[in-house]
């Protein structure tokens, strides 16, 4: 009977060719399943590292009235393994208005330059891509989606805390990273 | 037609893909597809999975002497799978090995080594080589003691060479010292030179093999023959599957691979090697002197030479095992020597205390060392992190300076100690016992001070019969014991407000006969009994091993040779302020964990 042999031999192969085709995903699964779960890992941590809330800045009596002062956000970090102390995470405008602080964010809602201000007391400018802010930090001109990003404050022990956060850029709402 | 169809058309008009996938797949596999074969294509597919899980390791492995390990312990311990894929990367590159031998040993058998195929061995015992090498330079890549140790001998040996040995360990090393430069390189080994030696290799092993087809079993039936694809493709890829399952469970068995202490040059270590060059390590042991480079190079040498040489001494066309025996047995007998070497090296150290007690420090250190790495290192590196910490530093300074005459625990000698028993030290517990019995061995029993304080309940040997001993009341003992233990600001409070009131004027009233309080005190004016303000504290033990002779604890006369019959010494010219301080926290935490091991005082 050739051919009940011949149809019975291509059913094998094929059976067989199908058992590799499995194998071969199996074999691909489990190294690519370890794999995405590895290199997506510090995607899903992303930003939690940092984690900073209420650091001490400058004396309240080093701010004058109206006039933006620039500090800086020292404090402990984490980066990957590494656990550094007391340093700069980046920098904040503090300007005494009355009995309030307002805390504006250097980094430019755009895309991330440092905001300086303008010589002359009228207000922020990126110095990149040339947005321009008011003194309270409300966006002026230029390609800025939103106004600068404002930083709860508080004054304790005769100095301001603020509680540093950092937002995504680009978007004109505030989303907080982490 | 379908549309799979058509693209592969369309491909195949441009590509050409079709023809070689067939001439890939239908090799003809002479006298049928067998589970003999499987060795080469799991040692490909085991390759496979190693490349993909090294690439995945790069992502995150920091080659320098002061990120090494930090990075290693990351990928181990906080990043998700991290373990996983370093595990799997861990107990693959000893599935090559394995795998590399029984893929020799049948080829071996088979007699695949023979004319015309003598190119194909060569290039299989290169690619032996360039696995070992793997082997050796990986095993260095976290870092930690075992592979510093472990390597530092390997290039040690390559430097015994006659003539360049220097200049070649130099090479290897970037240097005459271990250092980031030794790590650099053999990470650029390990990751680029290795890999692409072992692909160019690997393409010449399987084009030759291709070219020559398999060598069937002597009795084999020749008439018989299947294409490579499907059978003999499912017989390696079965084995390819078998091998992964193994290496998966192993790794989850282990929950990934081990991670030993971070180097340290300065330390004592027990140091072997991977399990697959301990037979190479037991050879050493045999040849001493003048005779070592008989161990380190001659037998291996000549081992490599022989196995090169097998296709040129061994040229009769028969493949039947039984007319080559002469030539298969030895290399039979020398794996078998290997495998008696390498159970004589485990067997001895299974009996050997002195290495079992120093592998037990050794895991010790790496179990703390992991776990203080879990709050983050610093830039300077694990070995600073370590430096820096009372529970691994302070213990190696407790050891060397304090242990001759202190017991704390493990450390010390308990019938030669001629210092107090630290254990429980400042505890309410130890309190009691102390003032119950002062005397006892673990307390001044052998130490210059015996019979110097009175026990607080039970009168004194020598008292006459009309002197009056009043004992103190249980209730005071427990008050005193509560303030006392209570000084440490980082420990927890022992009895009430109350009770710790009470205890801190029962101190200031009755213990100031001979003891300090705060500045007040010793009214017979003997300068022997310490401060008790603070007494117990992390500052109290700074203030005494900085010495003794302040008014913070024993005293100008403590360390009068005359008077202080035989008081502590002063550390401030041997320790620096910092290791005094942690050598402080130690002994206040490591004391305070220890359970006190005197019998509890009885009580009426």
């Amino acid at each position: 009977m050739p051919e009940g042999n011949e149809v019975d031999e291509s059913g094998r192969r094929t059976f067989l060719k199908v058992l590799v085709g499995s194998g071969s995903a199996a074999f691909a699964c489990a190294l690519a399943a370890p794999a995405a779960l590895f290199v997506a890992a510090p995607v899903a941590h992303a930003g939690a590292a940092t984690g900073q809330r209420w650091v001490r800045t400058v004396r309240l009596d080093g701010l004058r009235e109206g006039e933006p002062k620039k500090v800086a956000i020292v404090a402990d970090h984490r980066d990957a393994w590494t656990r550094t102390k007391d340093v700069e995470l980046g920098a904040v405008w503090l300007t005494k208005r009355g009995d309030r602080i307002v805390a504006l964010s250097t980094t430019c809602p755009h895309l991330g330059c440092s905001v300086s201000a303008n010589a002359d007391g009228s207000g922020f400018g990126c110095p990149c891509h040339t947005s321009t802010f008011d003194t309270n930090g409300h966006k002026t001109g230029g390609p800025t989606p939103r106004d600068m990003d404002t930083l709860d404050t508080r004054v304790e022990a005769g100095f301001v805390l603020v509680d540093f956060r950092r937002y995504r850029m680009s978007v004109p709402e505030r989303v907080e990273i982490g | 037609m379908s549309r799979p169809h058509r693209v592969g058309d369309w491909l195949d008009a441009r590509a050409g893909h079709r023809k070689l996938l067939r001439e890939l797949l239908e090799e003809p596999v002479a006298g049928g597809a067998r589970w003999a074969y499987v060795y080469g294509s799991a040692l490909t597919l085991v390759f496979v999975m190693q490349a993909t899980t090294g690439l995945l390791l790069m992502t995150t492995y920091a080659p320098s002497a002061q990120t090494a390990w930090a990075s290693v312990h990351y990928i181990s311990y906080s990043l998700s799978g991290g373990w996983l894929v370093r595990g799997l990367h861990h107990f693959g590159s000893q599935a090559m090995v394995v795998l590399a031998a029984l893929h020799l040993s049948q080829v071996a058998l088979f007699g695949a080594y023979k004319k015309p195929r003598e190119m194909n061995w060569w290039f299989g015992l290169a690619l032996l080589g360039v696995t070992l090498g793997f082997s050796l330079t990986g095993y260095l890549l976290p870092w930690d003691q075992k592979g510093y140790w472990a390597t530092r001998v390997a290039t040690n040996i390559a430097g015994t060479m006659p003539v360049a040995g220097s200049s070649v360990q130099a090479l290897l090393q970037g240097g005459h010292e271990y250092g980031s430069l030794t790590l650099t390189r053999f990470y650029a080994a390990h990751v680029g030179l290795f890999p692409a030696l072992l692909v160019v290799l690997l393409v010449a092993h399987i084009a030759l093999f291709r070219k020559h087809g398999v060598t069937p079993a002597a009795r084999a039936d020749l008439t018989r023959v299947d294409a490579f694809y499907p059978k003999q493709v499912l017989y390696d890829l079965v084995a390819g599957l078998v091998v992964l399952a193994v290496l998966f469970a192993l790794t989850l068995r282990e929950h990934g691979a081990p991670l030993d202490a971070p180097a340290d040059p300065a330390s004592d270590y027990p140091a072997r090697p991977e399990w697959y060059f301990l037979s190479l390590f037991q050879l050493l042991k045999y040849f001493e002197g003048r005779l070592e480079l008989v161990g380190t190079l001659l037998i291996p040498g000549l081992a490599g030479a022989l196995l090169f040489a097998l296709p040129l001494l061994d040229r009769a066309p028969t493949t039947a095992l039984r007319q080559r025996v002469a030539f298969v047995a030895p290399i039979f007998l020398g794996l078998a020597g290997v495998g008696l070497l390498t159970w004589l090296s485990m067997n001895s150290d299974a009996h050997d205390s002195t290495f079992q007690a120093a592998r037990k420090r050794a895991d010790g250190r790496a179990k703390l060392a992991n776990r203080l790495a879990l709050a983050g290192i610093p830039p300077s590196g694990p070995l600073d992190m370590l430096r820096n910490d009372p529970e691994a530093h302070g213990e190696e300074l407790f050891a060397k300076n304090c242990a001759g005459c202190h017991v704390l625990g493990d450390l010390g000698d308990r019938q030669k100690a001629t210092a107090p028993t630290l254990d429980g030290w400042g505890t309410s517990a130890w309190v009691v016992a102390m003032i119950h019995d002062p005397d006892d061995k673990t307390r001044f029993g052998n130490t210059p001070y015996k019979g110097q304080m009175p026990s607080v309940d039970v009168p004194p040997k020598d008292r006459k019969s009309d002197t009056p001993f009043t004992p103190m009341p249980h209730e005071d003992v427990q008050a005193v014991a509560a303030f006392l233990s209570s000084q440490e600001p980082s420990a927890p409070v022992s009895g009430d407000d109350v009770a710790r009131k009470k205890g801190e004027s029962i101190v200031r009233d009755r213990c100031t006969a001979c003891h300090m309080y705060k500045g007040d005190g010793d009214l017979g004016g003997s300068e022997l009994a310490p401060e008790l303000a603070g007494y117990g504290s992390i500052a109290w033990v700074t203030a005494q091993v900085t010495t003794p002779a302040t008014p913070a604890t024993y005293r100008s006369k403590a360390v009068d040779d005359e008077a202080s019959k035989g008081h502590m010494p002063r550390f401030d010219g041997d320790l620096s302020p910092t290791d005094i301080d942690l050598l402080a926290r130690f002994v206040v935490s490591r004391a305070r964990g220890v359970a006190l091991r005197s019998a509890a005082p009885e009580h009426p």
